[in-house]
């Protein structure tokens, strides 16, 4: 994993020493709330309608055991004892005092976290594969390229009063599990022809109110110009993105309303215009993070394990938890492993400090001191070997986090809703709490099969509503919470934006009408067909039939 | 009938406007009938920026017998988030968290009195 040296360190310190100032004047009186309020979301620090929210980065979603249980000490202690994972890989704490916050940046920063690019018009923490370093499917490590862009784009002069905020996700497997055609800038490292890398360049997707499946303006950029490019792209959407209408000032509606030919040949004309030898990264640079990615020590291992496989045969809870929660490892004898934060009842996404020490513990002594968050709000133990497997799964079942449902119709995304943000409509928490009771019963769930519903509390679309199978979305008709569905949304490879299925449901509704969406869906559905591909082949009309059909 | 909200600026506590106070408690917050104690309460929180923020009258609607806000909004802004009942002000129970959990009512919007005029 890559270690911060001298200067990181010294750079975090000092941050969290200004920021200690920043506040101790605002609470004097010397700064107003409007000359605090934008210093402190660039640490990350908001207000929601109980207390302030601090959102801690989690860059490309990678923690080791010291940080996770850094983060379990901040719930404990300045929080009350629980912490939520963010569809981009970062964690909220949603109790947080003003006074406290110089205290909690120390103490992040002793470990070498922080809360810079979690707000703002920045260039916002990067998004990347959970299973980076671990899985077969990628052609390159895309941690390598986070940490490039994060060392890049970190407190970057020129790009820190952008438009409007910069989102980037990378990816190197051909399965996308950072939904990067739906971030301003989405990166897919693929192998060209004769075995160079480069990337494919995606610009301008995006949620929010206006939702945007990115178009791709470079199919091939070699991976040493990377840097470059990004500059000229973020130069044109710097000088031309909207800045007088904060609803148009992404960059996904200035690549609409340019076209995406048109935007890429000014990225172009700019590219053309940069030195290469001041832009790009130079090669000792780029060897040197490399290397500290490369070191993953794996042991030799044969690829099959008797303890593992007698415990398959033996256990059915195991079994199932492997089915579902259990993934490929690049290396023979090791394996990924999910864990879910959707067990029934829980919250989507939150973590007690006590689960946090738990899954630290296991990362340190089973999965090579490496944990990921995933931007499905679940984490990662990506290098554990099969030996190990059932010792895990055992510790992580007492904990309430072994739900083997990866995937399955109760996984659902959540954002923090009306229960905890400002800009909340609805209420998205106990929505995604009565569906997971729906499906309660896991024979029935793995019946089902692949199947992602998301909920946003507003148009914004923190919970990903837009990239669902089943998207939802909560709405303020005269001031009750309604929910409306959408369908046949993936923020993968196969990325689009769901269809409205038609008039909002009140709350009680919305899990009988999901339950009516799975059962014809099962009526129709081919074999191998998940639940997406039979809404492709058959469209919205006997998903919407029935559930209105027998509304009155 | 309504009452006048802010955030406390050193932790982001919901706070009530009592007679010239900032009070923690729904149940303790002054309720107004009128509209120029309300503008008053409301100019005198925006004077004090060390002590608050963002504050702003709400609409109340009567719940078992007592007043409530209107608004799901700030009902639960009053009580805590509904899926941990046991976190923020809701976690001492009573009356008249029983009352705001109870309470129904459509409201404008969000029930923030000057939501529009404030955008
Ligand atoms: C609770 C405090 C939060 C606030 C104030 C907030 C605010 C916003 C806003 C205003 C947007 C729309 C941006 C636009 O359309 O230009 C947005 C989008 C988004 N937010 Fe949040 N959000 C919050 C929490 C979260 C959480 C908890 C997550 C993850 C679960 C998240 C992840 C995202 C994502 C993925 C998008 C969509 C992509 C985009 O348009 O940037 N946010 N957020
Ligand atoms: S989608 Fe809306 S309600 Fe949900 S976290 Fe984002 S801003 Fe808040």
């Amino acid at each position: 994993m890559y270690q911060y040296d001298l200067i990181d360190k010294e750079f975090l310190a000092d941050r969290s020493a200004e920021f200690r100032g920043q506040v101790a004047r605002r609470l004097s009186g010397e700064l107003t709330e409007d000359q605090f309020k934008p210093l402190r979301l660039m640490n990350g620090l908001y207000l929601q309608l109980h207390a302030y929210m601090l959102r801690v980065a989690i860059p490309y979603g990678s923690l080791n055991s010291t940080q996770a249980r850094r983060l379990a000490q901040i719930a404990r202690d300045f929080d009350k004892g629980y912490g939520h994972f963010t569809t981009r890989q970062n964690i909220q704490f949603n109790w947080i005092k003003l006074k406290d916050a110089p205290e909690i940046l120390d103490k992040l920063a002793e470990v070498d976290l922080h809360a810079i690019q979690t707000s703002g018009n920045c260039i916002r923490n990067t998004t990347s594969d959970p299973y980076a370093g671990a899985t077969a499917e990628e052609v390159d490590d895309p941690r390598v390229w986070s940490e490039v862009i994060r060392q890049w784009s970190t407190l970057h002069p020129e790009f820190s009063f952008l438009p409007r905020k910069f989102k980037i996700a990378i990816t190197a497997s051909a399965k996308d599990r950072t939904a990067a055609k739906v971030h301003d800038i989405g990166l897919m490292l693929r192998q060209g022809r004769d075995g160079t890398l480069g990337f494919e360049v995606i610009v301008g997707g995006g949620q929010g109110r206006t939702p945007y499946v990115g178009p791709t303006i470079k199919q091939f950029l070699p991976t040493d110009r990377l840097l470059s490019y990004l500059e000229a792209v973020l130069r044109v959407y710097n000088r031309h993105g909207r800045r007088d209408n904060i609803y148009k000032a992404r960059i996904k509606i200035l690549v609409a309303a340019l076209g995406a030919e048109e935007f890429a040949r000014q990225v172009d004309e700019e590219w053309a215009k940069i030195d290469a030898a001041r832009a790009d990264l130079p090669t000792a640079e780029l060897a040197r993070i490399r290397a500290a990615f490369a070191k993953t020590p794996f042991e030799t291992l044969p690829a099959r394990s008797d303890a593992f496989e007698t415990a398959k045969a033996n256990d059915a809870a195991f079994a199932r938890f492997v089915r579902n929660n259990v993934k490929p490892h690049k290396q023979p004898g090791y394996s990924i492993v999910e864990v879910s934060l959707k067990a029934q009842e829980q919250t989507p996404g939150d973590a007690s400090a006590q689960q946090l020490e738990v899954v630290a513990d296991l990362a340190e002594r089973f999965s090579l001191n490496d944990l990921r968050v995933t931007h499905a709000q679940n984490l990662v133990l990506p290098h554990v070997k099969l030996d190990d497997l059932p010792t895990v799964f055992a510790t992580l079942q007492a904990s309430g986090l072994a739900t083997p449902n990866i995937d399955l119709v109760s996984d659902i995304i959540a954002c923090p809703g009306l229960d905890y943000c400002a800009l909340a409509n609805a209420r998205a928490i106990p929505v995604a709490q009565d569906i997971a009771r729906q499906f309660a019963d896991l024979d029935r769930a793995e019946k089902v099969g692949e199947l992602k519903i998301k909920i946003s509390g507003c148009i914004n679309a923190c919970g990903h509503h837009h990239v669902a199978h089943i998207g939802i979305l909560g709405v303020d008709k005269k001031g009750e919470e309604f929910y409306q569905l959408s369908l046949g949304g993936s923020g993968a490879e196969d990325a689009s934006i769901g269809k409205i299925l038609g008039p909002a449901l009140p709350a009680d509704k919305v899990a009988t009408a999901v339950d009516q969406l799975v059962g014809a869906y099962l009526n129709v559905r081919n074999d191998g067909e998940r639940f997406l591909d039979t809404y492709r082949r058959v469209g919205l009309e006997p998903f919407k039939e029935a559930v209105y059909a027998q509304a009155d | 009938m309504k009452a006048v909200v802010a955030n406390r600026l050193i932790d982001g506590e919901v706070v009530f406007w009592k007679s010239g106070q900032w009070v923690e408690r729904f149940g303790d917050a002054e309720l107004f009938d009128a509209e120029a104690p309300v503008e008053h309460a409301v100019s005198v929180g925006k004077g004090q920026p060390t002590v608050v923020v963002d504050v702003y009258p709400i609409d109340l609607v009567q719940s078992d017998g007592r007043w409530a806000p209107l608004s799901y909004r700030e009902r639960i802004r009053a009580l805590g988030p509904t899926n941990e009942p046991t976190h923020g002000k809701q976690a001492e129970g009573g009356d008249v968290i029983e009352a705001l959990r109870h309470a129904a009512g459509a409201a404008r919007s969000t029930g923030r009195v000057d939501l529009i005029r404030r955008k």
